[in-house]
């Protein structure tokens, strides 16, 4: 890693040196409780309730986060070795476009649909992997490339019009038991968001435990070194995007039952937001380091910022450039660390 | 009675032999359509409707070009459909600035030229048809105030949706509406959120708009899918649906366009942004045809599709609904 900034950087007091370090270290985390103060300072207060400390719009923030949130999980370990998948946004329109199509088609259940979307993004995620590694071409290139492929294929099969997905209660054709991801558990934790939890502490653990966890930061922080080690490098490689796959066809299974609709413009810029929330969190560009609990804070983060100026009615140009000014700063505090 | 069947059907045949060879007789025309994208749905039901009213002219044959939303490419595809010399071009252009000059060299080559929705520079062209957001806009305003009227909601507070920040169409369906809602004293624009056009951003940004004021007898969104996308947010609000007003603007005839959640009973109302694809191959019929000259400019109005006569609508729109 680059340490030629290290002789100009001020060193601070060693004992101020260790808190920073401390501190630095829950950078993810860090801006997710800033963030959440300035919220809770700014809100707007109506009837003695602080509007964004509420619990419902606490919950609202949760459930708007979850899509970005999943894909980030997929997006970190596609980081972590040191790659990038561009695309999420159109592989989502494609899935969900896909969940819209099966669910309504009458011939399928909802856990056959699940099943059959899960597979389909998999499929798209392990031709960027094996394309990736086969061709020896950049995955910047070969997932630029499947973000136009997916797109198109999405508009093509499905004839360019959004398709409705409503559950038959409500004059569609949809298994009312896929309406479940749209649903809130006792009421009040949102269904997306428990599937994000769940996924991110399932991911996390496999990271942390498991070889092909230890493979994945060590082909980031060495690919040589890897696999001179022993590890199949190329291997782990398709497995990581196959799964950044998976992870976005479970996104847009929640996407398309949460809008009631199956759309193949869905889903533009969704690569960004994640490629935010991973970077917002902690992982390195470069690769090699990073964690999946990082990459939610920052989705969290994100739509954090999002809801905060939404509850203050907040001009929409104003917005941009806040979220923008926001982003930087929290990255810049990400650079300050490696420095030190 | 089956005699009269059979006089009609007989009737019907000799009408079909005289007309079919007059038809086939009949100049053919090449009319070249260049659209700038495929890719949503207010665009799809664009060339649908543009292809059925070709399809009413047996000597008229249309060849459809998309220009992937990039200017350079429609530029080519201009040029290209001059090169295949057909007879009439209709375009609705990416941007004014970059097509002006393709459009003014097809126009100056004496091809009949028929811009539609967005213009472009200049007036080498023969004629623009397009629609009047301000006016739309506007008429949702005047049915809102209506609506908060006989509901006798004082105040009746709206949530407006915009679109992208900054667009033309955002910028005039705001001001049109807020033009409508003047002579309602009782309208009361209570906040603003803007979903860039997308269902999934007007969904977190109305649901954030209910956390900071659930009292919202109207939602007025720059599109009838923005609309929708508040609706889901007013429903997981737990907000009385029964007593709320949801309007937008499109009125698309697709499966999950407005008439249809008109017809299903989820939007309130929703105004027609006209394509103008009918009314330019009638101008390019009569201008090849009768040789008549078209005035330089058309403004389309719109339709108001209301629960009353959804029905109608769908069947004039030919929508996809049962």
């Amino acid at each position: 890693m680059s340490t030629s900034a290290v002789s100009s950087t001020p060193i601070a007091q060693p004992g101020g040196r260790r808190v920073l370090d401390q501190v630095l270290r829950f950078q993810g985390y860090l801006g997710l409780l800033i963030v959440f103060v300035l919220g809770a300072v700014f809100a707007p207060v109506r009837d003695n309730t602080n509007l964004f400390l509420d619990v419902p719009n606490q919950m609202n923030i949760l459930r708007y986060v979850a899509e970005t949130g999943i894909i980030a999980i997929g997006m970190t370990l596609v980081i972590l070795i040191g790659e990038i998948d561009l695309a999420v946004g159109a592989v989502l329109a494609f899935s969900a476009t896909l969940t819209a199509y099966l669910l309504t088609g009458g011939q399928f259940g909802t856990s056959t649909a699940f099943v059959a979307v899960i597979v389909a993004g998999t499929a798209l995620g392990f031709t960027n992997g094996i394309v990736t590694t086969g061709l020896r071409i950049p995955s910047f290139v070969v997932t630029l490339a499947m973000m136009s492929f997916a797109r198109g294929l999405a508009r093509l099969i499905f004839g360019g019009v959004s398709i409705p997905l409503l559950p038959v209660s409500q004059g569609g054709a949809a298994p009312e038991s896929a309406f479940f991801f749209s649903e809130r558990l006792f009421g009040v934790l949102p269904v997306p968001a428990l599937v994000m939890f769940a996924l991110a502490l399932g991911v996390g653990a496999v990271m942390r435990y498991s070889a092909f966890g230890r493979h994945v930061y060590a082909i980031g922080g060495n690919p040589v070194a890897a696999r001179l080690s022993g590890v199949r490098v190329d291997v782990t490689r398709v497995v990581v995007f196959a799964i950044c796959g998976a992870l976005t066809a479970f996104a847009s299974f929640i996407h398309a039952i949460q809008l009631n609709q199956g759309a193949p413009n869905d889903g533009y810029a969704y690569e960004l937001n994640a490629i935010a929330a991973v970077v917002i969190g902690g992982t390195s560009l470069q690769g090699g380091i990073g964690t999946i609990a990082g990459s939610v804070a920052g989705a969290w983060m994100l739509g954090m910022i999002d809801n905060v100026l939404n509850l203050n009615n907040v001009e929409a140009d104003v917005q941009l450039l806040v979220k923008g000014a926001l982003i930087v700063a929290a990255v810049a505090l990400q650079r300050l660390q490696r420095r030190t | 009675m089956k005699s009269r069947v059979l006089a009609l059907a007989a009737l019907a045949a000799t009408t079909l032999a005289i007309a079919a060879p007059a038809a086939a007789q009949g100049k053919q025309y090449v009319i070249g359509f260049s659209q700038l994208a495929f890719d949503d749905p207010w665009r799809v039901a664009f060339n649908n409707q543009m292809q059925k009213a070709v399809a009413k002219h047996p000597n008229f044959k249309l060849v459809l070009v998309n220009a992937q939303r990039d200017s350079s490419k429609q530029i080519a595809d201009v040029e290209n459909l001059l090169t295949q010399k057909v007879d009439a071009l209709i375009i609705s252009p990416n941007e004014a600035a970059p097509l002006t000059a393709v459009v003014k060299r097809a126009f100056d080559k004496g091809v009949p030229v028929v811009v539609l929705d967005r213009n472009v520079l200049g007036e080498a062209y023969t004629m623009f048809i397009g629609a009047d957001n301000k006016l739309i806009g506007k008429k949702a305003g005047e049915y809102v105030g209506k609506w908060c009227a006989e509901k006798k909601f004082n105040p009746c507070n709206v949530l407006e949706v915009t679109g992208l920040s900054g667009s033309t169409p955002a910028q005039e369906r705001g001001e049109g509406f807020r033009d409508g809602i003047k002579a309602s004293p009782s309208v009361k624009l209570a906040a603003s959120v803007t979903s860039e056009w997308q269902k999934a951003k007007a969904m977190p940004a109305a649901a954030a708009a209910f956390q900071a004021n659930k009292n919202f007898q109207v939602v007025y969104a720059h599109n009838d899918d923005s609309t929708e996308g508040a609706y889901i947010a007013a429903k997981n609000a737990n907000l009385d649906l029964s007593k709320m007003l949801f309007v937008g603007i499109d009125g698309l005839p697709d499966k999950n366009g407005s008439i249809v959640s008109i017809l299903q009973g989820r939007l309130g109302a929703s105004f027609v942004y006209p394509n103008g694809a009918a009314e330019a191959v009638e101008w390019v019929s009569r201008i090849l045809e009768k040789g008549e000259k078209p005035p330089k400019k058309v403004v389309l109005g719109t339709d108001e599709i209301t629960p009353a006569n959804a029905k109608a609508a769908c069947e004039k729109y030919d929508c996809e609904f049962k």
